[in-house]
């Protein structure tokens, strides 16, 4: 059975003259698998994600034919119910643990904190699970970053802090939206590595939301491309570049490579895609 | 020959500078009458300023002769307000008064404002030794209760609108500085102003040209809200004998007066009250609804 | 055209830059590769002129910089930021922005050399007197660039001049790029991690860590990949 059904999804804002279509009925599924929706700004990768979550509020409209989690209807489940999966079995961690780490607290405590909501340890219970949880994410000295506040450790540090409080509950479905872009290429791959590690280990349904094709057919099983609210390719991530819909191959074909000889680089004809 | 049409103004690609501008400031208005509390405020404000602009034609008697054999008369059909404790139609004396507390306002903030705006944004900008010594300055005044020091000001210049003005000025500006300076203070380091300052810009023009005007819509917002309290304190010197002398009908002073009378005539000392009240309220409407249109991110709804 | 000889910059106790050389010739095109913190941006803001304790020399053409406020500066070289959104003033006009420079510098035909440069930089002349926030991500870094132009300097200075836009957007103004230094026999200084980008636009680059400058390569090497130092291999793998 599948872990996450998506059927006709469909986001909507609204707008000076009338309703602002984000995402405009998407449909797919998710196994215990890597999953990676790829898209540039505007395309909805991020709202769809969300949406999963339920964390879209008014004056935002969601409506879907069928989004289920594990069996259970997402449409339908009341705020409590929500909120008692969120974190618990399915959560989310995004781009800038600067933005989303409480500034005031302690990280041993915040992570603590996920604890005391889901669960009834008492608190040197809790303390070992954080400290699990740190070290999970290969941070070497939890006892010391325990005791520090978000602004003392780097970004990279920061984003496996945030990782280990998403993933501290062992949640059946992790979604991770651009969770590379803050970061340093070394230290990308480092965090990637670990989610990577995550997955295996525990089964884990994992989707990765970013703008970086090359980052995504690297770590991830299979890929989605979104443009203008819609999918326009769905493949394996081994198979991208025998992509067929024209936009990621004209995506793929504008990025520099390495060994770049072309004079001028090919660019995307949006007219002919339909988009702005 | 121009066409200040609606299709005109909301074009998105203006061909001249004017029309740019003219669009803009549609947009904002368009915005700004969407919500009813600001449109409100306006109308209030609008009414304040007919009524001090056309005194003289709309007052149906004179503010300042007074009628002994018409003393304290409640309100009736010939005197809409009633009279005061010398016989003058208070009506008249409040239509009158509107003058002084609108001159009062206006005063006050074209003083404060602008010697707030520059102290903040030249403190915030230049930052170091400078920012110091000018906040270090605006503290002091900022750390004095206001009426206190108005009151202070007034007792060593005499009392007489003038002073009044001079004096609320003196413990408005502060505020005006410090939020200057805090905006300032955000895009101090934004790359738009190492962008001209690596083309060649001066300090004054940096200051004048670029942090200035992003400071201007939350000090035009502040300003507003402030008429509120600018006009309450010139009330309260009045009422404290030491803004408008007598006769002049400024609102607080003809509380002050009317107070001897409240239990059997209350009118004399209420109905200015209410004048008060209602254009505080009025500003205070019309700011919010300003800081709305203008600055999205404090949206209150 | 850029000389830095020796420059070492230092924040009290702290050295983030530490003795670096190298030369760019006039109308070559280099780039300055390394992780945060490796001190490429610094490197490039003292050049500008944003940055004014370092130590050393920087040269561009015959002109040696002065520390603080250099005003042979401004017709020397200007700079594209990496945030388009950041780099424009919010209240001004894609005109007025144009139009500044040369009044500071009391040039006159304002309007013909807007409009040229609108042109040369790939924008409509519609956009003319529209605001930031009424352009793409794209459409700014082009106005930022046009920004950067209109005071014809023969050095360019480039901050991650694509990474903060998306990827259709990056290759247009990257080929802009390319046809603007052939045009103008533009030299360019490019600060980025991108190394794909390097090899499009640059012909040498200088890989630096830790404010060390660890290797001098030419983009030939790149794209052979073959550096001589370890930690510029290093460099390479992670690059995907």
């Amino acid at each position: 059975m599948s872990l996450l059904t998506i059927e006709n999804l469909r986001v909507s804002f609204p707008g000076e003259q009338g309703a602002i279509e984000v995402v405009k009925g998407i449909s797919f599924e998710l196994g215990r698998e890597r999953l990676g929706i790829v898209g540039e700004s505007g395309s909805g990768k991020s709202m769809t994600g969300r949406s999963i979550l339920r964390l879209i509020e008014k004056p935002g409209k969601v409506t879907a034919d069928r989004m289920e989690f594990d069996g259970l209807d997402l449409m339908t489940l009341s705020n409590k119910r929500m909120r008692a999966l969120r974190g618990a079995r399915m959560s989310m961690v995004m781009q800038d643990p600067k933005f989303s780490l409480n500034p005031v607290m302690r990280i041993g405590d915040q992570i603590a904190e996920v604890l005391s909501f889901h669960s009834t340890l008492n608190a040197r219970e809790r303390r070992k699970r954080v400290l699990e949880s740190l070290e999970a994410v290969r941070i070497t000295d939890p006892e010391r970053v325990y005791k520090l506040y978000p602004h003392e450790v780097s970004g990279g540090m920061g984003q496996r802090i945030m990782i280990a409080m998403m993933v501290i509950l062992e949640p059946d479905l992790m979604i991770a939206d651009e969770p590379t872009s803050a970061l340093d290429v070394s230290v990308q791959a480092q965090v990637l590595d670990i989610m990577d590690d995550l997955v295996t280990r525990t089964g884990m349904g994992l989707i990765i939301i970013s703008h970086d094709l090359n980052m995504v057919a690297r770590y991830c099983d299979r890929i989605l491309v979104m443009f203008n609210g819609e999918i326009v390719e769905s493949c394996q991530a081994s198979e991208l570049a025998n992509a067929r819909h024209p936009y990621t191959q004209g995506l793929l074909a504008s990025m520099p490579t390495l060994d770049e000889h072309r004079d001028r680089l090919p660019v995307l004809d949006r007219t002919q895609l339909g988009g702005v | 020959m121009m066409q200040l049409s609606h299709a005109w103004l909301v074009d998105e690609n203006p061909e001249t500078r004017f029309q740019a501008g003219a669009g803009q400031t549609y947009r904002m208005v368009r915005a700004l009458l969407r919500n009813p509390l600001a449109v409100v405020g306006l109308v209030i404000i609008i009414g304040l300023l007919i009524v001090a602009a056309f005194a003289p034609v709309l007052a149906p008697y004179s503010p300042i002769e007074s009628n002994l054999g018409a003393r304290l008369l409640a309100p009736s059909a010939d005197h809409w307000m009633g009279t005061d404790e010398l016989g003058r139609d208070i009506l008249s004396r409040i239509i009158h008064g509107a003058r002084i507390t609108l001159m009062i306002v206006l005063l006050v903030a074209v003083i404060s404002a602008p010697v707030g705006l520059l102290v903040g944004t030249v403190a915030g900008y230049f930052g170091g030794w400078v920012d110091r010594v000018l906040m270090g300055l605006t503290d002091v005044f900022l750390s004095m209760p206001k009426l206190i020091l108005a009151l202070a000001f007034v007792a060593a210049l005499g009392p007489g609108i003038e002073n009044a003005v001079i004096a609320i000025a003196i413990t408005t500006w502060p505020v005006y500085a410090r939020i200057a300076r805090a905006e300032t203070l955000t895009f101090r380091n934004a790359e738009f102003i190492s962008a001209i300052q690596m083309q060649g810009a001066s300090h004054t023009r940096v200051i004048l040209r670029h942090i200035m005007p992003l400071c201007l819509s939350s000090t035009i917002v502040r300003v507003t809200l402030d008429m509120a309290g600018i006009i309450l304190t010139a009330a309260g010197l009045g009422f404290l004998g030491l803004g408008a002398q007598p006769p002049l009908p400024e609102w607080g002073a003809m509380i002050s007066s009317g107070r001897a009378f409240i239990l059997d005539q209350w009118w004399v000392a209420t109905m200015p009250g209410f004048a008060i009240v209602i254009v505080s309220l009025g500003f205070c409407l019309f700011g919010d609804g300003l800081r709305d249109v203008l600055d999205p991110r404090n949206r209150t709804r | 055209m850029i000389d830095l000889k020796h420059l070492s910059i230092a924040y009290g106790e702290t050295s983030v830059v530490k003795d670096v050389t190298l030369h760019v010739p006039e109308g070559g095109s280099f780039a300055l590769v390394g992780e945060s913190g490796s001190g490429k941006s610094t490197i490039l803001k003292a050049i500008a002129g944003q940055i004014t304790n370092w130590t050393g020399r920087i040269r561009l053409g015959e002109h040696d910089l002065q520390h603080g406020r250099d005003p042979a500066l401004v017709r020397l070289c200007q700079m594209v930021f990496q945030d388009p959104f950041g780099s424009l003033h919010p209240r001004k006009t894609v005109d007025t922005i144009l139009s500044e420079p040369l009044s500071i510098h009391g040039i006159r035909d304002q309007n013909q050399r807007v409009l040229e440069t609108l042109d040369a930089v790939g924008l409509a002349r519609k956009f003319r007197f529209r605001l930031p926030h009424q352009l793409s991500g794209g459409q700014r870094q082009r106005v930022a660039i046009a920004r950067a132009l209109m005071l014809d300097p023969p050095v360019m200075l480039l901050d991650e001049p694509t990474s903060a836009l998306d990827v259709s957007v990056q290759a247009e103004v990257l080929n802009l790029l390319k046809t603007l230094r052939e045009e103008r026999g533009l030299t360019y200084f490019l600060v980025t991690h991108d190394l794909p980008v390097v090899s499009f636009l640059c012909d040498n680059l200088g890989i630096l860590q830790q404010g060390q400058l660890i290797e001098l390569a030419t983009v030939d090497q790149l794209k052979q990949q073959q550096f001589n130092s370890e930690y510029g291999n290093e460099l390479l793998s992670k690059s995907f």
